[in-house]
């Protein structure tokens, strides 16, 4: 298995880095987002006497830069996307293949990944350079890149859990859309998790979407605490679980009922 | 192909959906019992109208879908219990569903597909050399599957259902989209398939030349049954009882012609430069048919032209016969 997950992740890196257009979207994009809203929260850390929960003008900044790299990197409509598949049977004759479904196309879009991550990671860096200076710790950038890749298959392995939905409700295209709004909030894509009340915190600590963005993200802001990772892994597992089981149990459905 | 194993033994397999809720609950029988035996190295058309049971009964053929009822082995193997052991074996094509990537060179998928079928590189290698000399498609596996033409790309989706080896391949609609030179080329490289590798075609189309060219057996089916298993061979015999009639006349209602000429063993349909006469000549000999005509538009008749029934025709009345 260790073969298929391998080669089919290489082959979606290599239908990534095919897409050069889509990779100069992706980063366009992710520059005029990351541009907005680092200006926006510099500007509310001023306000703040130069300082909002323990964030400065630098660390706020490549915090936003890298989670917004977390949000750019992984396609956040990949769980309708999976959905529809679904809904529309298109996952059919994935199923006459010696391998699970969900197994393939896990390790295909965690591959797609990539390409997408040293694109977006280029225009990060040079934007947080140009505009504030170095990171609060090096090392806290470094570790941020594993963190990234955790995150980011994290949030592939829960959009694929959400999206086996389908195999039993057809009509799920608005809590894909709860889904989203949830990991935009609740994620620390657009606000740090230090910043939200506190029994908000507590519930968006206690979420797997915090694993996704905030987790690098407090990395390249200088907040070193292995723990995270610790969190990360054992969200990835838990979802990449759900998922393999939620999926096995949809296809059973399918196979047995067919509709 | 007598004496050679059966690869598909259907016995009675049925498969109903309950749709709608409530009061408005009902069970619609898709397939209603299904009995066939395919032996290896046959090429089979597995044809029917639409609605008729075709795709629900490869479904359970393939392992994708459970029977309400009967019995199915295919290799020996009882599909929906042992899917992905089965899916080692068999290959599937689906004329409007890609395999490919289109981003990337054939190749690289087949690289994926053969991980995923457990293959070694070497082994891939091998059979790349081998496909690409079968289908006459080796330079076209390393260009992006984008660039190709849907012909080259039908033929390289071919070599991805062809890349693990399987005995038997179920191709869904394998020429829908293809211009005419590209069907052709495609229904001579399964015959090819068939001939020099031994694997046995199981083929749905509503392409009736894909029929002619490709089968040597046509299963038909109706309302979730058989109702209909022959060579094609015997299929052709049935268009010399089978004639078209084609009639031009001249100064007179062809609806009114065609009116008069109701008859056992003929069916008459105007056209707009006179009628055309379909002639089953067990019932009806052409002579009477002509005759009839004559008589019923004389001194209108300025044509006569008499051809065989087309294979299409054939296959539609066996549709629209009762099951």
């Amino acid at each position: 298995m260790i073969t298929q997950i391998v080669t089919t992740a290489m082959a979606g890196t290599r239908r990534a880095a095919r897409q050069p257009g889509a990779l100069v979207a992706v980063a366009g994009f992710y520059l005029v987002v990351t541009l907005a809203l680092s200006a926006m929260w510099r500007a509310v850390t001023e306000s703040r006497g130069g300082e909002i929960a323990g964030y400065d003008a630098t660390s706020i900044t490549w915090y936003i830069i890298v989670s917004e790299l977390a949000f750019s990197v992984v396609p956040q409509r990949l769980i309708e996307y999976t959905g529809d598949d679904v809904v529309n049977r298109r996952i059919v004759p994935e199923l006459i293949r010696p391998a699970r479904p969900v197994v393939i196309r896990l390790a295909h879009e965690v591959g797609m990944v990539l390409p997408r991550l040293a694109a977006c990671a280029v225009v990060g860096v040079v934007f947080g350079f140009a505009v504030v200076g170095p990171p609060p710790s090096w090392s806290g950038l470094t570790l941020a890149i594993p963190a990234l890749l955790l995150g980011a298959a994290g949030s592939i392995a829960a959009q694929h859990a959400f999206a086996a939905a389908s195999f039993w409700f057809h009509e799920t295209r608005s809590a894909w859309f709860l889904y989203q709004k949830l990991v935009f909030i609740l994620g620390g894509l657009l606000i740090p998790i230090d910043v939200l009340p506190g029994p908000l915190r507590s519930v968006a600590a206690a979420l797997p979407f915090a694993a996704f963005a905030y987790a690098p993200s407090r990395l390249a802001a200088g907040r070193i605490d292995p723990g995270w990772f610790v969190v990360q892994l054992g969200w990835l597992v838990a979802l990449t679980i759900a998922a393999v089981v939620a999926f096995d149990r949809g296809t059973a459905r399918l196979v047995r009922e067919g509709s | 192909m007598e004496g050679t194993s059966p690869v598909i033994v259907a016995d009675g397999l049925q498969r109903a959906f309950t749709v709608g809720r409530g009061q408005r609950k009902e069970t619609i029988e898709a397939v209603r019992h299904l009995d066939l035996e395919v032996r290896a190295g046959e090429r089979l058309a597995f044809i029917g109208p639409n609605g008729a049971g075709k795709s629900t009964s490869i479904k359970m053929l393939t392992g994708i879908l459970h029977p309400t009822g009967g019995h199915a082995l295919v290799l020996g193997l009882v599909p929906w219990h042992e899917r992905r052991t089965l899916s080692r074996r068999i290959g599937t094509l689906f004329g409007q569903r890609s395999l490919l990537w289109s981003e990337l060179a054939a190749v690289e998928t087949y690289r994926m597909l053969g991980a995923i079928y457990g293959l070694g590189h070497a082994h891939v290698t091998r059979r790349l050399d081998e496909l690409g000399e079968l289908l006459d498609a080796a330079s076209l596996f390393h260009q992006p599957v984008r660039t190709l033409s849907l012909g080259q790309r039908m033929r390289c989706e071919l070599a991805a259902c062809l890349l693990h080896e399987p005995s038997l391949v179920f191709l869904d609609e394998p020429t829908i989209g293809l211009d005419l030179l590209a069907k052709q080329r495609f229904r001579e490289l399964l015959v090819t398939l068939n001939t020099e590798l031994g694997t046995t075609v199981f083929l749905t189309s509503h392409d009736v030349a894909d029929i002619e060219y490709v089968a040597d057996r046509a299963v038909i089916v109706n309302d979730g049954r058989v109702i209909r298993d022959a060579s094609v061979a015997a299929l052709r015999a049935e268009l010399l009882t089978n004639k078209r009639v084609r009639v031009g006349l001249a100064g007179v209602d062809p609806a009114v012609v065609a009116a008069a000429l109701t008859g056992p063993g003929r069916a008459t349909t105007p056209t707009s430069t006179g009628i055309d006469l379909a002639v089953d000549t067990d019932v009806c000999t052409i002579e009477t048919a002509l005759t009839a005509v004559f008589a019923a538009a004389p001194g209108a008749v300025v044509d006569v032209a008499i051809d065989d029934a087309p294979l299409e025709d054939v296959i539609a009345s066996i549709y629209r016969s009762p099951t």
